[in-house]
């Protein structure tokens, strides 16, 4: 049997997946089985990415299969084949793609605990932009008064005081 | 520098069982490919970000921490880092556009540019998770209010490999487990700790053996668990073993062929004349089983801890600070466990 994909080498490979309730065969020679990322180094990801793929053979070219991470110029043959991602934008160009595997690692794809706050600089969400998270001038002031009184540095803390005071009544 | 004492040095809770305790944070700065894909010019900043960070004036921990470059260092001495758990043997495979950032008593390190940009890592003697992660939080906090962090809302922190996403972490305690070795209880645990999101493994981490009982509990799940609730469950789980480990001890010390072993092992290190590093490690453990029963005094767990650590080949030549072959290291490694088990009585 010959390679589906380069029409040229035998085809040692063969998969079978179910896309839709529908079962699709494709036989693929090693080159390309592993350039598919069927001979992946990360368990797991070759089924995946199979059941992806595979659904990408019946309709020749897709769009998805060429596409490329517009940042790193990773695409999702190279992640899949080195089990790694070229940049943060990955997580945003594949997403959709990724994120069955990442529930298979993980068990869910929901992040809970830490996130970046304080004066950290944040991505929002969907344009990717950064916007800075910081605590404001005045808020500094009252956490360095809390401080100042809890350390009976009264001096500093009258200042601090006052300042509040102004910059409030200026709001 | 070298007058503190390392934090392997000192006294850890449940040192009997538990050797040390790691928390490792995974991050990546927004604006840059990930390691892999990154250039050496790009690498370069990154490093001079990550440092600049750390070590600038108005940084609190400036003065606590020193740079060492890995591409200037002989390859004793980055062998010698992996030995004692700072980095990953990963990490010195390619040692170009890599760096450390190292606290005094060695148990903060930041590696930069490893598989993530930044690996923050603490390192804790005995049983320590909520410190050791309380830790990493504080330095994960003071180095976001100056470097700008990949983070998805949805995926958390975001990692070259999917399987850190989510809060990067990875807790992990060593363990020192002959009495459940010995008795044959080790793969029916480790089969019951994956169904539980752990994993064990070898005392160097992935993919390493374990030598003399020694291994590395760790959590698997990143994504979907906050860093307190993986802590926690590693806590727990810690517990639970070390309870088990205590008991089969209890039991396993009533018996002759044991009490054997460990007599002899003591025997063996206080007169050996040369000692290869596995020898070595599996002798140690049943010197340790032995202390921690009340068979073997005159020496501290926490002695035999740093021993095994200097002991290390590539610790072994980077302190005398030159090559040796595996015969010299024989020598100078049985003079050194001489010198320390000569206290040791049975």
């Amino acid at each position: 049997m010959i390679c589906q994909v380069c029409g040229k080498k035998t085809a040692t490979t063969h998969v079978k997946t179910v896309v839709n309730g529908k079962l699709t065969e494709c036989h693929l020679c090693a080159d390309c089985a592993r350039e598919k990322g069927y001979a992946s180094l990360l368990g797991g990801w070759g089924l995946e990415f199979g059941n992806l793929l595979g659904g990408f053979f019946d309709s020749g070219q897709s769009e998805e299969k060429v596409m490329r991470c517009k940042k790193c110029g990773a695409s999702l043959a190279e992640i899949t084949k080195t089990g790694k991602l070229g940049c943060a934008e990955c997580y945003h160009t594949f997403r959709r793609q990724l994120l069955p595997m990442i529930q298979k690692i993980h068990g869910t794809a929901k992040h809970k605990g830490k996130t970046p706050t304080g004066s950290a600089l944040r991505i929002a969400k969907p344009e990717y932009q950064m916007v800075e998270v910081k605590e404001s001038a005045l808020e500094e002031k009252k956490r360095l008064l809390q401080k100042a009184i809890s350390e009976q540095e009264f001096e500093q803390a009258a200042v601090l005081r006052d300042e509040i005071k102004e910059m409030e009544q200026h709001e | 520098m070298s007058n503190q004492k390392k934090w392997y040095e000192k006294e850890g809770k449940c040192g009997d069982i538990v050797c040390s305790t790691r928390v490792r944070l995974a991050r990546n700065l927004s604006q840059y490919p990930f390691p892999d894909k990154a250039s050496p010019e790009q690498k370069a900043e990154i490093e001079k970000k990550v440092q600049a960070a750390l070590l600038s004036g108005n940084s609190v921990l400036s003065d606590q921490f020193r740079f060492v470059s890995l591409e200037k260092l002989s390859d004793e001495e980055a062998v010698s880092l992996v030995e004692r758990h700072i980095v990953s043997p990963v990490f010195i495979s390619d040692r170009r556009g890599k760096g450390i950032l190292v606290s005094e008593d060695e148990s903060v390190s930041i590696m930069i540019n490893e598989e993530d940009h930044l690996r923050i890592q603490v390192m804790k003697e005995g049983l320590s998770l909520q410190e050791a992660a309380e830790m990493a939080d504080r330095i994960d906090t003071l180095l976001a209010e100056s470097l700008s962090f990949a983070f998805d809302p949805e995926l958390g922190y975001l990692t070259q490999c999917p399987t850190n996403l989510g809060t990067g972490m990875r807790a992990s305690v060593m363990l020192h487990l002959p009495a459940l070795t010995e008795s044959g209880a080790m793969a029916r645990i480790a089969s019951n700790l994956s169904k539980l999101g752990l994993v064990l493994r070898g005392s160097y981490g992935e993919g390493s053996q374990s030598i003399g009982a020694y291994y590395q509990l760790s959590n698997q799940i990143t994504l979907g668990l906050s860093e307190k609730e993986a802590v926690d469950n590693l806590d727990a789980i810690t517990a639970q073993l070390i309870d088990e480990e205590r008991k089969a001890r209890e039991r396993l010390s009533k018996s002759i062929v044991i009490q054997d072993k460990i007599d002899r092992a003591s025997g063996v290190l206080k007169t050996a004349k040369l000692l290869s590093y596995n020898e070595f490690m599996e002798l140690i453990s049943y010197v340790r089983f032995g202390l921690s029963v009340g068979m073997i005094s005159g020496v501290t767990a926490e002695e035999l801890n740093g021993l095994s650590l200097r002991v290390q080949p590539a610790t072994l030549m980077a302190a005398s600070g030159k090559p040796l072959d595996q015969n010299q290291r024989d020598v100078l490694r049985a003079q050194l466990v001489r010198q320390v088990c000569a206290q040791i009585k049975e």
